[in-house]
């Protein structure tokens, strides 16, 4: 409206305040950006907008009807009103619509506590329904996959179909029938089986028809606490939520990040986490087969390595974060340079997701094989992560392993070395000569950063808490190189990144408050996604 | 005749006669000595009769053909301010969803009865009995067998005649 | 059979009966203080085991043999086993010399209803009934426990305080009965006609005071006073230890009951019957002087023997009865109270009756007035002047105030001084 308006703008008024967007964004998006929630289902940011649920409508003044607002775009001089008496009236209308035939099963629903259905029902919904006529009846069906299908709570949003029609471009799911019989199915027996990221499709039913068999009764939507973490499960370092009951990790789930995942993730890694609730820890710090405190472990290794005169070989995997990694390279430096190891697994050809080029299943199957490549760390071993350290295994200097159980090797594993330091979450036979056994946490229980193969640093928060005594392998490796350097020990994972980030020219002075929650490019800033 | 609490002032600005006072008190403990009526319910013969609203231990309902009513919600445990709740939930062969284990500390629990007003499908509920003595303490555990085998009846939390318990 | 076994024989059945006796009277008592207790509380008390409870005390004793005994590390433990014994054997000894009904005449010879009728009967019972305080005061102080070492120390106090009110009470008994044995003051009760708590009532109610106070029994339970003393000299008792401290208090109970019927209440005579008068004079059993004073032999039979139990049964059991109202009555006094009262004026008011009753006896042997009747009469209405006189002096807080007359008093004062101040 006013002169100063740019041509690329669109100012109009959203519940009475004055709303300055670019052109062609959506009311909905529009009232996202300023805060007001439109209660919608077949909208989703990352699929196209079909305007079919209804709920979305919102009154515009001097329009005759009620317009979708996922799709209707904001122009200029609209005055739209979404909590309108009318608005609310059409939504509780719409929502009684949807209550014809939902079970209202939320009792057994595992969407329950996080069901858009119920939020919408419990906020404006019609206290007791009106419906006399019996509900329509479908059971349930099998979709392959980890995908379980319940008809009858299916309020026919159409996502599911248009992720696998527009994003994984691999078109299994479609409405079959129409109106009051209109259902989603599979064609014929195939279902998705195979489909490498129907997963997704249960993440962004807003109701409970699309459950994951995997999950299927574990757990309360809010019995789970969700901390915001890492895919560990290839380099691709997706945004993930773990989402974790009585210290065990239940599910994984995908975190909003459109510069690494948009809002997807395999079903490779959504499903691989049960190694993260391993039992077969490492607990308290043994000194020659000795339990000892972490003052005397790490006062004791600290002599033994100063009075070691041997050369120094590492080994580790590339699961370790930046910062065990930064430090074990820091601590080689101290002890007069060696060469440092690491293993990862490695699969042949990565799984693209066609729909959101970003985001692949890598070939990596680890999460940090950049940062090993950033820290010059030599690869060894072969695609199943086994193998290759014949050199180290029988070294007769001093051997230190970081995080790997090297499960493919046996007992002998390092006898002829004069001191073998193992830093380790898990138990391991290999580690039977080890004089030094210093239990440390996995990614799960600990604050760190990965470099994914873009070379986004992105940073995971402890979810799990850690058995006994164990500790990060940071703090331990930050403290014996501040010893030996006479320095300040990092006491906390931000310390422990800026003192790597300072001798690291690849991560650019970057520091754990330029990495946000979504991470940033090394040496350049976060870059702000979406919303 | 039920008991109630006589409430005696103390004469003011006069002097008490200790001698009077006394025989007036070995007059009136002779009168209740004598006194047939006895307010002692002889419990194992005798019972008292208990309120309709009375919480005691739980019980689980369970449908004609003897499964659980539980559907494994999670309400209960959840709503449960002792978290004295287990309870892992499952699907049975039929594809029904039931607790395969529920277990209820009864040491634990407050018996406030909240369990049995979120229970969505009146699964469990406070049962008005009080008889709940063992030998072991490990047996006030009650597991989904023991909810299932208790027969005693079940609370009504409210009076319907007096919802408000005014 | 010689005359001495036949005698050996027949003390040996009484001393087994009595001792039986006194001990299933004990067990009796204790179920009847609960029941009373039960009764004046509105409830039924222990009735479950055996009819009416009446096995109660079987299962309590029972329990108590089989319950572990603790021994406080830092006891005495010599005192500590001593205490409950001699507890609880001076109230059994002291029955010895209590005679309990009318003699028994049994082929040929006539059995006395009694363990021993010793010479100096009331003598032995003084001695013996002070000795129970060495239970509760040694029980005290071996447990080496505050309380129960303050328990002690009020048992002894308050034993010493009243031991003199007692004793004075009995020597009017003495000077109306001429003798101290049991058998003859049942005997001069009989020939008076007139039961000594009539004549000498003050003397009753002090002796009833003091018995109290002797036995511990609330309102005097000082050494045991639960709400102060967690459970007084027997703090550290369990097991059998502990329940010889109750076995020892009811039988001093059972003992002063029965010292308290014979006393005043005539032992085993029958009132208003002289049929069962029986006192043995010189070789002969006689149940009167004729007016002439030649002695009139009395007539013996067992079913007087029986009869007369009886009546003594009756009141001794009408004097445990009564313990037991009272201590369910009457709450417990202070500390300071007891003292008062057992000083500041049971022991005056003890001496001055005892002048006043030796006084009347003496004047009443100048004019010339026999032991009978008008001798008992006379006496009666002085010791009920006494008695009016003594209960007017004691109450209305004149002497024992409790604390809120007390404070009444303080306020008055308070008043006036501030009514004097507005005056000037």
């Amino acid at each position: 409206m006013s002169d100063q308006q740019t041509p690329n703008t669109v100012t109009f008024t959203l519940d009475g305040q004055e709303v300055t967007v670019p052109k062609g964004t959506t009311i909905l998006r529009a009232a996202e950006s300023i805060g007001i929630k439109i209660p919608h289902y077949c909208f989703h940011p990352g699929l196209s907008s079909p305007a079919m649920c209804r709920l979305c409508l919102v009154e515009v003044e001097g329009w005759p009807r009620m317009a979708p607002s996922c799709k209707e775009t904001a122009q200029d001089g609209m005055v739209v009103f979404t909590n309108s008496e009318l608005a609310q009236k059409q939504r509780t209308g719409v929502l009684e619509f949807y209550l014809v035939n939902h079970p209202l099963d939320c009792p057994i629903c595992d969407q329950s506590g996080e069901c858009d259905l119920q939020d919408y029902v419990f906020e404006e919904g019609r206290e007791h329904g009106r419906g006399r006529e019996p509900k329509r009846v479908l059971g349930r069906d099998d979709f392959g996959g980890d995908v379980l299908f319940n008809g009858d709570r299916c309020v026919m949003c159409t996502r599911c179909v248009r992720f696998m029609r527009e994003v994984a471009e691999d078109e299994r799911l479609c409405v079959v029938e129409r109106g009051n019989r209109a259902v989603i199915d599979t064609f014929f027996e195939e279902g998705l089986e195979g489909s490498p990221y129907a997963g997704n499709i249960i993440d962004i039913c807003p109701v409970g028809a699309l459950i994951s068999k995997d999950f299927l009764h574990k757990a309360r939507a809010w019995d789970l606490d969700r901390t915001p973490s890492v895919c560990p499960s290839c380099s691709q370092g997706c945004n993930i939520t773990l989402q974790v009951r009585d210290d065990l990790v239940q599910r994984l789930k995908p975190r909003e990040n459109l510069e690494v995942n948009g809002w997807w993730m395999c079903d490779f890694g959504r499903h691989n986490y049960e190694w993260m609730n391993r039992t077969d820890r490492t607990e308290v710090p043994m000194v020659r087969g000795q339990e000892v405190g972490w003052a005397d472990a790490l006062g004791d290794l600290l002599q033994a390595l100063k009075d070691a005169k041997e050369s120094v070989k590492a080994v580790t995997w590339a699961h370790a974060p930046n910062e065990e990694m930064g430090l074990l390279s820091g601590l080689l430096a101290e002890l007069g340079g060696g060469e440092v190891v690491y293993r990862s697994p490695r699969t042949e050809g990565e799984v693209p997701l066609p729909g959101f080029p970003l985001l692949a299943r890598r070939e990596d199957l680890a999460p940090n094989v950049n940062g090993a490549e950033i820290f010059g760390f030599r690869r060894v071993g072969d695609n199943n992560s086994q193998g290759g350290l014949d050199e180290l295994a029988g070294h007769d200097g001093v051997l230190i392993v970081v995080g790997d159980p090297i499960e493919d090797y046996g007992e002998d594993f390092g006898s002829k070395a004069e001191l073998y330091v193992y830093l380790g979450s898990y138990q391991s036979k290999t580690a039977s000569n080890a004089h030094f056994v210093l239990p440390i946490t996995t990614f799960a229980e600990q604050e760190g950063t990965y470099t994914n193969v873009q070379g986004r640093v992105q940073r995971f928060w402890p979810g799990v808490r850690s058995p006994a005594s164990a500790r990060p392998g940071w703090l331990i490796l930050g403290a014996l190189v501040a010893e030996l350097t006479g320095t300040e020990a990092p006491v906390s994972a931000d310390q422990a990144f800026a003192k790597i980030a300072e001798k690291t020219s690849e991560f650019g002075g970057i520091t754990y408050r330029d990495l946000g929650p979504r991470g940033a490019v090394a040496g350049k800033p976060a870059g702000v996604s979406g919303d | 005749m039920p008991p109630t609490v006589k409430v005696m002032r103390r004469p003011e600005g006069v002097r008490t006669s200790f001698l009077r006072a006394t025989l007036k008190g070995m007059a009136l403990t002779f009168k209740h000595m004598v006194n047939p009526n006895k307010i002692t319910v002889q419990y194992p013969e005798e019972r008292m009769e208990i309120t309709p609203r009375w919480r005691g231990t739980h019980r689980m309902e369970t449908h004609a053909d003897g499964r659980p009513k539980c559907v494994a919600c999670g309400l209960c445990p959840t709503v449960c301010p002792s978290n004295c709740i287990r309870l892992v939930g499952g699907e049975d062969d039929q594809g029904n969803r039931y607790p395969i284990v529920y277990e209820i500390d009864e040491f634990r629990c407050i018996f406030c009865g909240m369990c049995q007003e979120v229970c969505p499908v009146e699964a469990i509920h406070v049962g008005v009995h009080y008889e709940n003595a063992e030998y072991t303490r490990d047996r006030f555990v009650y597991d989904l067998d023991r909810l299932m085998e208790q027969d005693h009846p079940t609370s009504l939390l409210w009076d319907p005649s007096d919802p408000k318990s005014e | 059979m010689s005359e001495q076994t036949l005698f050996l024989i027949e003390k040996s059945i009484i001393v087994l009966a009595v001792f039986g006796g006194v001990m299933l009277v004990v067990a009796l008592t204790t179920l009847v203080e609960r029941r009373v207790a039960g009764f004046i509380q509105d409830r039924y008390g222990p009735n479950r085991v055996g009819p009416f409870g009446i096995l109660q005390p079987a299962a309590d004793g029972l329990k108590n043999f089989l319950k572990e005994e603790t021994m406080p590390a830092a006891a005495a433990q010599p005192y500590f086993w001593l205490g409950p014994v001699i507890s609880l054997a001076p109230a059994l000894v002291t029955f010895a010399v209590v005679p309990f009904a009318a003699p028994l005449p049994i082929g040929g010879r006539v059995v006395e209803m009694i363990v021993a009728d010793v010479p100096i009967g009331i003598l032995y019972i003084l001695a013996l009934s002070s000795l129970g305080v060495y239970g509760v005061v040694m029980g005290g102080w071996a447990s080496n426990n505050k309380y129960s070492f303050l328990g002690g120390l009020r048992a002894s106090a308050q034993m010493v305080s009243y031991e003199v009110a007692l004793g004075l009470a009995i020597v009017v008994v003495l000077l109306m009965a001429g003798n101290v044995t049991l058998t003859e003051m049942v005997w001069q009760q009989q020939q008076l006609n007139f039961w000594f708590a009539f004549p000498i009532s003050l003397a009753f109610i002090l002796f009833v005071i003091s018995a109290f106070a002797e036995t511990n029994r609330t309102p005097f339970d000082m050494p045991e006073a639960e709400s102060e003393l967690v459970a007084g000299f027997h703090t550290e008792y369990s097991g059998m230890k502990y329940a010889m401290y109750p076995m020892g208090e009811y039988a001093h109970l059972v003992t002063s009951s029965a010292l308290m019927a014979t006393l005043f209440f005539g032992g085993w005579d029958i009132p208003f019957w002289t049929g069962d008068d029986a006192f043995r004079y010189g070789d002969m059993w006689i149940s009167g002087f004729a007016a002439d004073g030649t002695p009139i032999e009395a007539s013996l039979a067992w079913w007087k023997t029986f009869l007369t139990f009886g009546a003594f049964a009756a009141k001794t059991y009408f004097f445990v009865i009564f313990y037991i109202w009272v201590r369910w009555t009457i709450p417990r006094f202070r500390y300071d109270q007891i003292m008062q009262l057992g000083w500041k004026i049971m022991l005056p008011v003890a001496l001055a009756y005892v002048m006043v009753v030796a006084g009347t006896i003496l004047a009443l042997d100048q004019l010339g007035v026999g032991y009978g009747f008008t001798f008992g009469l006379v006496l009666t209405v002085v010791s009920a002047i006494c008695t009016g006189l003594f209960l007017l002096v004691l109450d209305r807080g004149r002497n024992l105030s409790g604390a809120h007359s007390k404070a009444q008093k303080r306020f008055a004062s308070e008043r006036k001084a501030l009514t004097a101040d507005s005056g000037d």
